[in-house]
Formats: structure tokens, C-alpha cells, sequence
């Protein structure tokens, strides 16, 4: 029997990708399709590198193409990050995605979780940036082993680049024990600089490591671009929780959708006896999450090696074997995944005439 | 899906701003309304009471009050720029909407608080 494009395409409509709820046909994903007499093979191109169901589509893809007979079946995966269906980001048109990391409270490890987000998206393959608007207490280039620092080409300010990650803070332009004392219009101008004055380039996702609380950065940025969204990192305590759904709230006000929520020094398990200690609770963000209705994207437990690797400027990401490291990437795949299903929803453009 | 606006018409005629919104509503806004609305911190009183500053050359004639232009704020919010040279008000989409003059709208809203006196 021949087989036509056409059938294998019918066939691949049995294929779902789970977060997006379509078949990967419709969504446009397989490419390249070539049909031989006993050998069909195309690309199925994703909307992140970081896709948690890579594997997962590709023996599916493989599976139902077999089915009608094939002998010889290629499936090639690749990914092409999406930028939102309404961009109108002219401030940085060449990030596709910008992601603020937020809290509430202070002292959940935003920065710690943001930095390591990073790395993980960034060993996916993706263009990453990481920008640091923690004005008052930045601490990205601590967390990222920065040494060199920013210069200026042709009017612009180049970041540094670390563990393969464009990066950006205020720490760059201060000495070590110098504070900044500023008010809010300076912080403003701040984040208006860090976008629009800095070299980015091409990027598929710009994380912003935001400072604590609901006030003048969180607000600045999200007037000066449109955010793809924000992630929510709070421990599973009460108190933390509670500040949280004020970012939460928030967001929602300024229309920025909330990707989800990580829940950071979960329990601890000691090295010596394993016993497991709920230091925080346990389980509250989960929870949280899904009494709101936001995603859930995973739990990073307390650990002495993630201060001590954070402090030494040697994200635990950088290693995917480590418990840790692991933890992290999924969080990534998670949360690239919550960011195409985002960038599939959006609603129609906003036209002003 | 928050409810935002698909279309927003700068000039829908009869000296008004158009929107029509992702549920399919029309607000029509007219121009000495909106900026009566305008939310910012001088106009709803943050900085004091001020008069109306008069014209100090009268022999211009009064301008009629249009938008220059308009930008959008975020994912939220729209801000006008108004002839008169103001432009700090930021009308979120959400206020917007509450203040939608058509009949069907004010019916929902309260009654706004009338000067002493008043009927």
C-alpha cells in the first residue's frame, strides 16, 4: 500500500501535546515531511527547547507513524521559541520572552531561583538573559561567579556574559560596599536603562530577578514592557504565602499572567540520618497554587549545597545529575511550557488608530 | 481572559475615543469626559485643590481639547496625550471600562456623590 502525506499527517493528529491541549498538526509543529515508499521522515519543531514531553512526542510521533506500516521512521525534534501572538515590545524586540521572578517576601530565594532557572533554560539550548532588578540588594552576579564587568559599545552597555547567560545588575556599577539610596523616579529610569540601553540581542527568554514587594520596580517594568508573565517563588510557609498573593494580586491587576508558582527550601533532608524535616511546611505552595487556579512547577528542597554552590558563584544547575540540579530542570521544562501555552492564549492584538 | 480592548479609536468622531472590548462591548468616550476622568495625582487632587489656570493669552481662543496620541501601558493600561499637554494620566483598561458612559453601563454603577444641594 502507498502511503500519502496526507495519512501520515492524519496520523499524527493522534498526536496531543499535553500543556497546549492540541495535536501537534494543528499547532503547526511537523516539518520537513518527506514520504518515501518504505521510509517517512520530518522534524517536529517545539515551541521551547526545554519541552518536558520531548521524548514523550517523539516516541508517540514514531509509534502512530509505524502504525500504518512504515518500516523506516526518522523523527528529527527541534524548537523555535514563540514570542507572544501580540508582541508590541519595540523597547527590546529581540526578546521574545520576558519573565519577572517574583515574591512578595523577601529572603524565598528569588535570586537564587531566578539564577538557576537561567542555567537551566540555558542548557536546553536557549538564548538567555537574566537581569537583575534588584537595585537596592543585587545579588545575580554574586550567584553567577560574575567577574568581568559591563562596558560600553557604541553607546550601549554590553553585559557579561556567565555560564552562557547575558546578565545585567546594579552591582556592576557600584563598589562593593556602596549602597544605593535612591527614590523611586531613579529606579525607574534604572529599569527603563537595563531595557533599553542594554546590548540584549537576540534572546528567547529575559528573566528579571525582582526585588521584594509590590512597589516601584515591579511597577516600572511592568509599564515599560509588556511581561509574557511572572513566576511566583515563596516557601511553604503561611507568612510567606500570604505576601505572596499580594504579588499575585498585583500581577493580575496589571493584566501580567502568572505562569506559576515554585516552591523553594521545601523540607530538608538531613545528610546524616535522612530524616526528613518540614522546616517551613510542607506542601503550602502547591496548595496555594492550585486554590488559585495557577500552575504548580515543583519543589526545590533546603540544601547546604545550593547556599554553598550560590555563594561560590556555581549555580547548582550547571550540574543535572545532582538532585538539585535535576529539580531545577524540571522546573525550567515546566515553566517554558507554562510560557508557550501563555503565548498561545493571548488575546487579539490592541490596535490604537 | 481579563477583559481588555481589541480596538481603541483615537478619533471615532464627534470629539470621542472609541473602544471596542475583547467581550464585544462599545464604550464611547467623549474627549471633555475622559479628561475629566483622567486618574492621575494632580487631577484627583493629590497635590491640593487647584483653580483652572486661566489662559494667559486669551487672544488665542481656546483650543478645542483632542488626543495628540495615545500609547499603551504595559499589558494594562492606556495613556493619552492630550493638546492641552497632559499626559500623565494612566487609564487602566479596568477603570476604563467603569467608566463607560453608554446607558447600559451607568445603570450598573453607583450613584456618583452630587454636591450638596444638588437634586
Amino acid at each position: 500500500m502507498k502511503i500519502s502525506p496526507q495519512d501520515v499527517l492524519n496520523a499524527l493528529k493522534a498526536v496531543h501535546d499535553p500543556d497546549l491541549h492540541r495535536d501537534i498538526v494543528s499547532l503547526g509543529f511537523v516539518k520537513d515531511l518527506e514520504v518515501g515508499d518504505s521510509r517517512v521522515s520530518f522534524t517536529i519543531q517545539l515551541t521551547t527547547p526545554a519541552c518536558p514531553v520531548r521524548d514523550q512526542l517523539a516516541a508517540q510521533a514514531r509509534q502512530v507513524v509505524a502504525a500504518l506500516g512504515v518500516a523506516d521512521v526518522q523523527v528529527r525534534m527541534t524548537s523555535q521559541v514563540m514570542p507572544p501572538m501580540r508582541e508590541k515590545n519595540q523597547l527590546i524586540p529581540q526578546v521574545k520572552n520576558t519573565v519577572a521572578v517574583a515574591s512578595g517576601k523577601g529572603g524565598v530565594g528569588k535570586s537564587t531561583v531566578a539564577a538557576n532557572l537561567a542555567v537551566a533554560l540555558q542548557r536546553t539550548g536557549a538564548k538567555v538573559g537574566l537581569m537583575d532588578t534588584d537595585v537596592y540588594g543585587p545579588s545575580v552576579p554574586m550567584l553567577m561567579g560574575g567577574s568581568t564587568a559591563p562596558h560600553v559599545v557604541e553607546g550601549k552597555i554590553e553585559p557579561p556574559v556567565e555560564y552562557g547567560i547575558k546578565i545585567i545588575s546594579m552591582a556592576y556599577f557600584l563598589p562593593k560596599d556602596e549602597a544605593v539610596i535612591w527614590r523611586g523616579p531613579m529606579l525607574h529610569k534604572t529599569i527603563q536603562q537595563f531595557l533599553g540601553e542594554v546590548r540584549w540581542g537576540e534572546l528567547d527568554y529575559l528573566l528579571m530577578d525582582m526585588p521584594p514587594g509590590t512597589g516601584d520596580i515591579q511597577l516600572s517594568l511592568s509599564q515599560t514592557i509588556p511581561l509574557t508573565g511572572a513566576v511566583i517563588v515563596s516557601t511553604p510557609q503561611d507568612l510567606a504565602l500570604t505576601v505572596a498573593s499580594k504579588a499575585i494580586a498585583m500581577f493580575q491587576k496589571l493584566n501580567v499572567p502568572i505562569l506559576g508558582i515554585i516552591e523553594n527550601m521545601s523540607y530538608y533532608l538531613c545528610p546524616q540520618c535522612g530524616h526528613r524535616e518540614d522546616i517551613f511546611g510542607h506542601g503550602g505552595a502547591r496548595a496555594a497554587a492550585s486554590k488559585l487556579g495557577f500552575p504548580f512547577l515543583g519543589e526545590i528542597p533546603l540544601d547546604v549545597n545550593v547556599r554553598i554552590q550560590s555563594d561560590s558563584g556555581k549555580p547548582v544547575a550547571l550540574d543535572d545529575t545532582t538532585p538539585h540540579g535535576k529539580a531545577f530542570q524540571e522546573i525550567a521544562g515546566a515553566l517554558a511550557a507554562q510560557i508557550s501555552v501563555v503565548n498561545y492564549q493571548v488575546g487579539p492584538e490592541i490596535t490604537i488608530e | 481572559m481579563p477583559l481588555i480592548p481589541k480596538k481603541i479609536k483615537l478619533a471615532a468622531g464627534n470629539d470621542s475615543l472609541a473602544i471596542e472590548w475583547s467581550d464585544g462591548h462599545t464604550s464611547v468616550y467623549p474627549y471633555r469626559y475622559l479628561r475629566d476622568k483622567c486618574p492621575c495625582a494632580s487631577c484627583t487632587g493629590a497635590e491640593g485643590p487647584k483653580a483652572a489656570a486661566a489662559s494667559p493669552f486669551p487672544m488665542l481662543g481656546v483650543k478645542p481639547l483632542k488626543p495628540d496620541r495615545a500609547e499603551l501601558v504595559g499589558r494594562y493600561a492606556l495613556q493619552i496625550f492630550w493638546n492641552d499637554h497632559h499626559s500623565t494620566g494612566i487609564y487602566s483598561f479596568a477603570y476604563l471600562r467603569e467608566c463607560c458612559p453608554c446607558g447600559e453601563c451607568a445603570v450598573r454603577r453607583p450613584v456618583e456623590n452630587s454636591a450638596p444641594g444638588a437634586a
